[in-house]
């Protein structure tokens, strides 16, 4: 009889310390979660205002959402405009830098011919023949010659022949001088062509040349080929006035 | 004997719990009204052997069903989006009360008694 109440009493112990265990297990887990999850500000809260909270946030969000698809947007858009802007300021620079070289505003080097004419006028060939001076005729029938050989660039005496190049003859007689860009320039004359090596000297040193004609005629002439012809760029002005 | 398996019952179960893993917060509220109706079947049970009807069986049963259905109801409700564990929590705590007078009153009254009889021991001395 002793044995049975004892045996009870340790079932009924048992099971009794069992449940305070399940009891103490959960009410400290529950602890540890409260204790753990230090959300004061959020506790602190009714649900309505968070939820009021979460719904401007959201809508916040929406907002900034918004703004950034478009400034993206607008961002892709400028993207393509500058690359197009690239695109026509690398058109428009090798464009520049044509015409300037067609005008005459850069140095240019190239292969080409150098012909020095000395000015023998004055000097008795013959009892009856003197040497003419070199004209202006001479030079421009010169430089036209070049030109029409194929010469991209010219130079006189280091002044370059662009559209607006002048060859004249200041002066008569014995005391006239010879200017070409407005720049007086005297024998010897060096004239200086970038173009077809052969066909440039063909064309002046050729029967009916201006060159050999001139060395018929007594002068000087020489005429050398070059690899690398250095051509300087027109140092005047270039200033329209008149022109719209 | 019970005393110490309480004792033990209760180290171990804090041991144990404060090394359990975290749960999400989003949980918790099962977990602290299954803490409530065990401590309801708890006083209850006080009462009962106060009140010399205590049954092993029932106290167990109510001790673990409460907890299971109280977190069950809570689940209902979350389901339900209606607070049902305000109206499960309203019951334990109101029946934790009720058994803590019950509890209260025995107690005092056994103490009056006591304090009664003595004097009475007293005047029959003299």
């Amino acid at each position: 009889m002793k044995l049975k109440i004892k045996k009870e009493k340790l079932v009924m112990s048992i099971t009794i310390g069992i449940a305070c265990f399940a009891l103490m297990l959960v009410m400290f887990m529950q602890f540890k979660v409260v204790k753990q999850t230090d959300l004061t500000e959020i506790e602190n809260m009714r649900e309505t205002e968070l939820r009021t909270e979460l719904s401007t946030w959201r809508e916040q969000y929406n907002a900034l959402e918004e703004r950034y698809q478009e400034v993206s947007s607008k961002i892709e858009e400028y993207k393509t405009q500058s690359e197009s802007n690239e695109e026509t300021t690398k058109l428009l620079e090798t464009e520049l830098a044509q015409i300037n070289e067609a005008l005459g505003k850069t140095d240019v080097q190239g292969e080409g011919i150098i012909i020095v004419i000395t000015d023998n006028g004055g000097t008795q060939l013959d009892d009856d023949t003197t040497v003419q001076k070199i004209t202006e005729q001479d030079l421009l029938l010169l430089v036209n010659e070049l030109f029409a050989a194929g010469a991209e660039a010219i130079s006189i005496n280091d002044n370059r022949i662009v559209s607006m190049s002048d060859i004249f003859t200041i002066g008569s007689g014995e005391s006239s001088f010879l200017q070409v860009n407005s720049k007086r320039i005297t024998s010897p004359f060096v004239i200086k062509a970038i173009g077809n090596q052969s066909y440039l000297e063909s064309a002046v040193m050729g029967n009916g040349g201006k060159a050999y004609e001139l060395q018929e005629l007594g002068h000087k002439v020489d005429v050398q080929r070059s690899r690398e012809v250095k051509i300087n760029k027109y140092d005047g002005q270039i200033s329209t006035k008149y022109m719209k | 004997m019970i005393v110490i398996a309480i004792i033990i019952g209760c180290i171990i179960g804090a041991l144990i719990g404060l090394n359990a893993p975290i749960i999400p917060y989003t949980y918790s509220t099962f977990l602290a009204i299954a803490v409530v109706a065990a401590l309801d079947s708890v006083f209850g049970g006080i009462t009962s052997v106060l009140k010399k009807n205590f049954d092993l069986t029932i106290f167990i049963s109510g001790f673990f069903c409460n907890s299971i259905l109280s977190i069950a109801l809570t689940y209902l409700g979350q389901k339900l989006n209606l607070d049902i564990y305000l109206a499960a929590l309203v019951v334990f705590v109101g029946r934790m009360f009720t058994n803590l007078t019950i509890i209260r009153r025995y107690y005092i009254e056994k103490w009056t008694e006591s304090k009664k009889k003595k004097a009475e021991k007293a005047v029959t001395q003299e």
